[in-house]
């Protein structure tokens, strides 16, 4: 047995192992949290997910943590230039093992990290979490990353000038969409962590993506903030591999926490995937944010400035931006001031969002907006256009994103229970709060029925994927509003019978919203179905879908009808739908639903309803 | 202090190929976000496309030696946009960062924002102003103020 107390300032490197050992450091959770150690369930082995032979000391490290220890208390121990080297190199490791063996913290001098350190000058840490935005589905998962806040007190302090860690893929910028994805997903991409400046996030994020921020202060305490920044240290520009769904951004950062703040354990709730939207709840649940702060996008912030105008107030700001009226015209100037600083800042921020979203050119962009600031500055005014409120829900408050449902009703003349599993994310009638009007994404969705009178089960649809984008349009937006969604449904053959059958489904169009809760939608839709059950192998349909959109806190609600013309060579069959679904949001994660639907095809009417509801976890 | 800001900025830009800060043309104001425009699964999985976006040019102008100058022609560089837009306002966080850059206490920051907005047309000329233009200009405008010049001098 060893004793620490007496011993402690001369602990060998044999002991000191040998302590080690005895403790099962090895395998503490720490330990694994430092070096980013994930055990195998199956095996019982450990693998870190670095993939940097940078990152390890023992040629073993990888996949030893017991051999990756040992080298490290060996560097650290050694008297010398080595000594040095490895705790200005691993300063989270070797202040750890230092202080879980009792070794004094001797002082070691490491100018770089010092330099680091004081540059980055952290108080106090926040999450920032970048929402999704519209006509980006794949958005929807959000990013994270965290800022480096410097003490509020110093008068120097700016937080545009605050530094931000995160952790992206490395992609190569000529890659195409395609390419990216499959690197993304499967792996390939080198995943890296970088520290810039937060003004440079925000240019990204809310100029250009039109992502609204919310920032998370976090309560860590300075010991915690100080374990994070050394980890960051020992992390950055080691490769990661990126994988799209789970060792991603959000990942990494609840990495981070886990080692600020040990025994948090944040990286244990990560399944399969890890949505950023879903790490924020986590850290949140965990008790880790003190404050959260709201920062609009751009886009979200011109559109509500647009709403605060009088009518007659955004005639003139639309005539301002299309350059049939001048900043200096009588009918600006005759304006109250306050108005006209409104109407003029307003006009300058929707040309902005233009010239990045419908891409102006910048020969119409630059005089324009040069005009406009002018004018603007000639009013001695210290103002700016109002901003948007917090929305009373943020996106980690809203829904679950894992739902399951269960229903009872009719489908013609049968009873039917259906049952529906939902891996992610978010349909157009689930509770809106904390999500973007208009937007829908489901993956890995799988429905199935049951008819108690015969006792049988059976598929009903499998849905790998089904986006929708519905954005209204006015004076001012014009987006387009597109679907797209893939994998199989029941379809009836001509003899009664019906086949799961492949499909591929695609529309575009456009919406309008009467009245900001109301969506009308008209779309032209292709669709693709594959079976050898019907006629030509395939057949195809182009098609009408017609909807009105009901998002409320309480109740959300469709009604639509749909037609397809399903033709093959010598072939074609009219497919009719009209339906009604409304979904009453009971509580946060627990809602009815029931829905209505009647369908004309190969001559037969059908008549289904269910009544039912969902829960989300 | 002033180093210690400049610092602060520096180590965002330190990949950037940028001997000099302050030195050459800086950013054209409304140079359009061509080749910027979202990469959607970019955006979303977080790519990082380097220099991309912070695409800088460099020319002839006379360099700037003054640490928090340089720093605050990088950060003009990046903003230029959202700066000459606050200065037209006489306020903002983007005009607040060019004061911290350029040492401007809080006490004499109402002034400064009220000095730039009257002098918006001194430093952004034309629809055409660069960057750098425009940092040479907000020096020589607080060289004439009584209040801001000891911030410059």
């Amino acid at each position: 047995m060893l004793s620490l107390t007496a011993q402690a300032s001369t602990l060998s490197i044999a002991d000191a192992t040998a302590l080690a050992q005895q403790r099962g450091l090895a395998h503490n959770p720490a330990w694994l949290a430092l070096v980013h150690y994930r055990i195998n369930h199956i095996t019982g082995d450990y693998t870190s997910e670095a993939d940097d032979p940078r990152f390890f000391l023992s040629p073993k490290g990888k996949h030893s943590p017991g051999a990756e220890l040992k080298a490290t208390l060996q560097a650290i121990l050694t008297p010398g230039q080595g000594n040095k080297d490895a705790r200005c190199r691993f300063p989270a490791r070797d202040h750890w093992l230092r202080q879980v063996l009792g070794i004094p913290q001797t002082p070691v001098s490491c100018p770089a990290l010092d330099a680091w350190l004081k540059k980055l000058d952290t108080a106090q840490v926040t999450l920032v979490f970048a929402a999704s935005y519209l006509n980006s589905p794949s958005s929807m998962f959000g990013h994270t990353f965290l800022r480096l806040d410097p003490p509020s007190s110093n008068t120097k302090t700016d937080l545009l000038l605050a530094s931000t860690v995160s952790y992206a893929a490395d992609a190569n910028a000529t890659d195409s969409e395609i390419v990216f994805a499959y690197r993304g997903i499967f792996g390939g991409y080198p995943g890296v962590t970088s520290v810039r400046p937060y003004y440079e996030k925000i240019k990204q994020y809310s100029d250009i993506e039109n992502r609204d921020l919310w920032e998370y202060r976090l309560n860590l305490k300075p010991q915690e903030i100080q374990r994070l920044l050394w980890h960051s240290w020992e992390v950055q520009n080691i490769r990661f591999d990126y994988y799209f769904f789970d060792e991603n951004c959000a990942y990494r950062l609840l990495e981070l926490l886990d080692v600020a703040r040990p025994g948090l354990d944040l990286t244990a709730r990560v399944t399969t995937h890890a949505i950023p939207s879903d790490t924020v709840r986590w850290v949140v649940d965990a008790g880790l944010v003190d404050h959260v702060h709201y920062r609009p996008s751009s886009a979200t912030a011109v559109a509500y400035q647009i709403q605060q105008l009088s009518p007659q107030e955004q005639i003139l700001t639309r005539q301002l931006a299309d350059g049939t009226l001048k900043p200096t015209a009588p009918k600006v100037l005759a304006l109250p001031p306050a108005r006209r600083a409104e109407v003029l800042d307003t006009t300058y921020n929707y040309v902005q969002y233009m010239a990045i979203e419908d891409k102006w050119p910048r020969k119409r962009v630059a005089p324009l907006s040069y005009q406009l600031l002018a004018a603007r500055s000639a009013l001695d005014l210290q103002s700016a256009p109002p901003q948007p409120p917090t929305p009373e829900i943020r996106d980690d408050q809203g829904h679950d994103t894992f739902r399951f449902s269960i229903a009872g009703g009719r489908d013609s003349h049968r009873n039917i229970v259906r049952i529906s599993l939902r891996p992610a994310y978010h349909d157009l009638l689930d509770s809106p709060g904390g999500y973007r009007p208009g937007a829908q994404l489901q993956f890995l969705r799988f429905d199935g029925r049951y008819y108690p009178d015969n006792n049988s089960l059976r598929v009903d649809q499998l849905t790998g994927v089904e986006i929708r984008s519905l954005s209204p349009r006015n004076a001012f937006f014009h987006p387009l509003s597109w679907q797209v969604g893939f994998g199989a449904r029941r379809r009836m053959i001509a003899n009664g019978q019906e086949a799961l059958t492949p499909y591929l489904d695609g529309g575009a169009g456009f919406a309008w919203a009467p009245t900001p809760e109301w969506l009308a939608v008209a779309m032209g839709t292709a669709d693709l179905e594959i079976s050898q059950k019907i006629a030509q192998g395939y057949h195809a349909a182009p098609g009408v879908d017609l909807m009105l959109l009901h998002q409320g806190s309480s109740l959300s609600a469709a009604a639509g009808v749909r037609s397809k013309l399903w033709m093959a060579s010598g072939y074609s069959k009219r497919e009719d739908t009209a339906y009604l679904r409304g979904d009453w949001h009971i509580r946060r994660n627990f809602g009815l639903f029931t829905s209505l639907d009647r369908t004309h095809y190969l001559n037969r009417y059908r008549t289904s309803w269910l009544v039912g509801f969902h829960t989300y976890f | 202090m002033k180093k210690l800001i400049a610092g602060a900025v520096l180590l965002g830009a330190s990949s950037l190929a940028f001997a000099q800060p302050g030195c050459g043309v800086g950013a054209m104001i409304w140079k359009g976000q061509s080749g910027i425009a979202p990469h959607v699964l970019a955006a979303t999985t977080n790519g990082s496309f380097g220099n991309q976006t912070f695409g800088m040019t460099t020319g002839t102008l006379g360099c700037n030696t003054n640490e928090a100058v340089q720093s605050m022609a990088m950060y003009m560089n990046n903003n230029v946009n959202n700066v000459a837009r606050d200065m037209s306002r006489g306020q903002g966080e983007n005009l607040t960062t060019v004061a911290v850059l350029l040492g401007v206490q809080p006490q004499d920051r109402a002034t400064f924002n009220q000095v730039m907005q009257a002098h918006f047309n001194t430093i952004f000329p034309s629809a055409n102003t660069t960057s750098n233009e425009a940092v040479d200009n907000i020096i020589n405008v607080m060289k004439g103020d009584k209040t801001l010049q000891k911030y410059v001098s």
